[in-house]
C-alpha cells in the first residue's frame, strides 16, 4: 500500500519512475511492433526478386523496382478491380445512409402502429451471424440474377441492421422541442427530416458513412461467393486470386498490398477521429 | 416524446390528415421504413427462414423444386461427420487462442494510453491502423512474415536457434500463427472501444480511492472493471462472434492445412455449399454456427454481465 502511495508521488515528482518508463516502453514497444510489417512490405514492394528470396532480410532496398507496379497497373485487372470496389463500397454507403436514416427518423419522430415490433425484430436480427445466412442468399441473389453483379453485393450489405440502430439511439435523443417548432411553422415531414434532423446528425451519418465504406471495402467472403467472374472482383478478392495465381513472386503480393491499402489509408489519414467514433457509438453505446 | 404526445392530443388536426381512413401519419411512417424494410426482408430475414427450410432437405441447386425433403438428415449426418468436428474442434482452438489475447491486450493497451503519456495519437493511430486493412491484405502481409524460407521471423529466430520452425506449414505452429496474425489485424478495434469506456469514468472516483489509501489493484479492481463492465462484455462477444466465423485466414493461407489442423466451420460450411453443392449441408452447418453462438452470448452474459 505504502509503496504504491511512493511511487504515484514518485511519479509527480519526477516523471520518471520505473513503472512510467514500463509503461512508455510496453506502448511504443508494441507500436513499433505492429508497424513493422508495414514497413516491411513497403520496403520489399520495391525490391528485385533476387532480394526478396535471399534469407536475410533486405530493410533498406539494395535496389529499387517498379515492375510489380508496372505489372499490376498495365497487365492486371487491378485498375477495374478498384472500381468495382469504389461503386461497390460507395454506392452501399450511400444507400445505407439514406434508407437507415429514413427508417430511423421513422421510427423515432413518427408514429405509427407496429413500430416497435418493426424495432424489436431489427434488433433481433443483431443475433444472426451473417454466415448463416450465406447458402440461402446465395440462392436468392442468384434467382434474382444478381450473381456477378454490384446490386448482388450491394444489396445484402445494405440489409445490415447496425446503421439502424446507432441512428436510431442518435435521433431518440434529439430534443423533440427543434421539430415541434418547425411543424408549427407548417415545415412538411421530409423537410423536419431534410432540415433538422440530418443536420443535427451530420457527425454522425459522417462517422456511419466512413465505417461503412470501410467495412464495404474490405469485405471478404460474401463478394468471394457472389462474384466468379475475374472482371467483377473486388480487390480483396482480386488481391488473394493473383497470390494463389502467382505463389512465386513475393515482390508482386506486396505491391499490391500497398495499392490495394492507399486508398483506404489516405481515408484513415484524414478521417481516422471519424471511423474510431463509429467503433466506438458501437461498443459503449454512446452517440456523442 | 413531447412531438406524438401533441399530434395525438390535437385529435381535429389528425382526424384532417386521413386517406382512405388511415392516419397520414401511419401512411408516412411506412413509406418511410419501407426502402430499408424491403432489402432487409429480402436479404436478411428471408434469407434466415429459408435457410432453416433448406437445411431440411437435400437441396437441389440447379432445380430448387426437385429437392428432396429428408427431414434433420443433415443434421443426423454433421454429427457424424468428422470433417465437421474437425472443424468445430480447429474453430474453437483458433477462438480459445484469439479472443483472450484480442481483450486482454486491447485492454491493457487502452489502459497505458489513458495515462498521461507523450504521443497518444500516434499511438491511437499505430494501433488501430491494422483494423482498416482487408484480411486479404492482412494474410498476403504475413505469409511473407511467416515464409519459412525468407520469412522476417524466421529470420531473427535463426539468431537463437538452429532450424526455426515453418509457421504456416507446422501442425502445432500454423493454427497460433493465424490467430496472431488476427490478434495483430483486430486488437485495435477492442483498443479504441475500451479507451472510449476507460475515459468515461469520472476521474473524481479515483481520487476518492486514493484519499481513501486505496491500492492501484483495487482500485482497477472496484473502480475500473465495473466501470467498464458493458463495453467490456461488448468487445468479448463481438470477438466472440466473430472470431467463431473464422474464414480468410485458413482460406488463403493454409487451405485448412497441414493435414486438417486450420480447418474451421465456416471454411467448410463454404466448401460443403459452394465447392461440393450441397447447400442443404452448407444451411445445416450455418444453423448449428448460430445455436453455438447463441450459447456462447448466454454465457458471455451470465459470467460478465450479472455480476453486480
Amino acid at each position: 500500500m505504502t509503496e504504491t502511495a511512493d511511487s504515484s508521488i514518485l511519479d509527480r515528482l519526477t516523471n520518471v519512475s520505473p513503472r512510467t518508463v514500463g509503461v512508455y516502453v510496453f506502448l511504443y514497444g508494441t507500436a513499433l511492433l505492429m508497424a513493422i510489417p508495414y514497413l516491411y512490405t513497403i520496403s520489399r514492394s520495391f525490391q528485385p526478386r533476387e532480394y526478396l528470396v535471399d534469407p536475410n532480410p533486405h530493410w533498406i532496398p539494395p535496389e529499387i523496382t517498379f515492375e510489380y507496379y508496372e505489372f499490376l497497373l498495365s497487365e492486371s485487372l487491378f485498375v477495374q478491380w478498384t472500381i468495382n470496389t469504389f461503386i461497390i463500397a460507395g454506392g452501399a454507403t450511400l444507400i445505407i445512409l439514406v434508407v437507415d436514416s429514413m427508417i430511423a427518423f421513422s421510427l423515432t419522430r413518427l408514429d405509427w402502429p407496429g413500430q416497435s415490433i418493426v424495432l424489436s425484430i431489427i434488433l433481433a436480427s443483431f443475433m444472426v451471424p451473417y454466415y448463416m445466412n450465406i447458402v440461402p442468399l446465395y440462392t436468392i441473389v442468384s434467382d434474382l440474377g444478381m450473381v456477378n453483379s454490384y446490386w448482388g453485393v450491394i444489396l445484402p450489405a445494405v440489409a445490415s441492421p447496425l446503421g439502424v440502430f446507432l441512428l436510431y439511439q442518435f435521433f431518440r435523443d434529439i430534443p423533440e422541442e427543434y421539430e415541434e417548432a418547425a411543424r408549427l411553422d407548417g415545415f412538411s415531414t421530409f423537410q423536419i427530416y431534410s432540415r433538422i434532423i440530418l443536420p443535427l446528425a451530420r457527425p454522425i451519418l459522417a462517422a456511419l458513412g466512413l465505417f461503412m465504406f470501410v467495412y464495404n471495402w474490405n469485405a471478404f467472403l460474401w463478394p468471394l461467393i457472389v462474384l466468379t467472374n475475374e472482371s467483377a472482383y473486388t480487390l480483396p478478392i482480386g488481391l488473394v486470386n493473383l497470390y494463389q495465381g502467382n505463389l512465386e513472386t513475393p515482390g508482386l503480393h506486396m505491391a499490391v498490398t500497398i495499392l490495394a491499402s492507399l486508398p483506404l489509408f489516405i481515408v484513415y489519414l484524414f478521417f481516422q477521429g471519424e471511423i474510431v467514433r463509429a467503433v466506438q457509438m458501437q461498443g459503449t453505446g454512446t452517440t456523442g | 416524446m413531447g412531438l406524438r404526445d401533441t399530434l395525438s392530443a390535437g385529435d381535429d388536426e389528425v382526424a384532417k390528415q386521413t386517406m382512405f381512413g388511415v392516419r397520414k401519419q401511419t401512411i408516412e411512417g411506412v413509406v418511410w421504413s419501407l426502402p430499408y424494410l424491403a432489402v432487409f426482408t429480402v436479404f436478411l430475414l428471408w434469407p434466415a427462414v429459408k435457410g432453416l427450410w433448406m437445411s431440411l432437405h437435400d437441396w437441389n441447386p440447379f432445380n430448387p423444386a426437385a429437392s428432396e425433403f429428408i427431414g434433420i438428415a443433415n443434421y443426423v449426418e454433421l454429427f457424424n461427420d468428422p470433417v465437421f468436428w474437425k472443424g468445430m474442434q480447429g474453430t474453437f482452438y483458433f477462438v480459445f487462442l484469439s479472443v483472450p489475447l484480442l481483450v486482454i491486450l486491447g485492454l491493457v493497451l487502452a489502459l497505458g494510453v489513458n495515462k498521461n503519456v507523450k504521443g497518444k495519437v500516434v499511438l491511437r493511430a499505430i494501433y488501430f491502423s491494422p483494423y482498416i486493412l482487408t484480411v486479404a491484405v492482412v494474410t498476403l502481409i504475413w505469409s511473407e512474415v511467416y515464409s519459412e524460407g525468407y520469412g522476417l521471423i524466421n529470420y531473427y529466430l535463426g539468431f537463437f536457434m538452429e532450424n526455426p520452425p515453418g509457421w504456416l506449414t507446422s501442425m502445432d505452429l500454423a493454427m497460433p500463427a493465424l490467430a496472431f496474425m488476427t490478434v495483430w489485424w483486430l486488437v485495435g478495434f477492442n483498443f479504441v472501444i475500451l479507451l472510449a469506456a476507460r475515459q468515461g469514468i469520472p476521474e473524481r472516483l479515483y481520487e476518492a480511492a486514493r484519499l481513501d489509501g486505496a491500492s492501484t489493484w483495487r482500485a482497477f479492481k472496484d473502480i475500473t472493471v465495473p466501470q467498464m463492465r458493458n463495453s467490456i462484455l461488448f468487445v468479448v462477444i463481438i470477438q466472440f462472434i466473430l472470431q467463431f466465423q473464422v474464414f480468410a485466414q485458413p482460406y488463403v493461407l493454409t487451405g485448412g492445412g497441414p493435414r486438417d489442423s486450420t480447418d474451421t466451420l465456416v471454411y467448410y460450411l463454404y466448401r460443403s455449399a459452394f465447392s461440393q453443392h450441397n447447400y442443404g449441408y452448407g444451411a445445416a452447418i450455418g444453423y448449428v454456427l448460430v445455436v453455438i453462438l447463441i450459447l456462447i452470448a448466454i454465457i458471455n452474459f451470465k459470467v460478465i454481465g450479472t455480476n453486480d
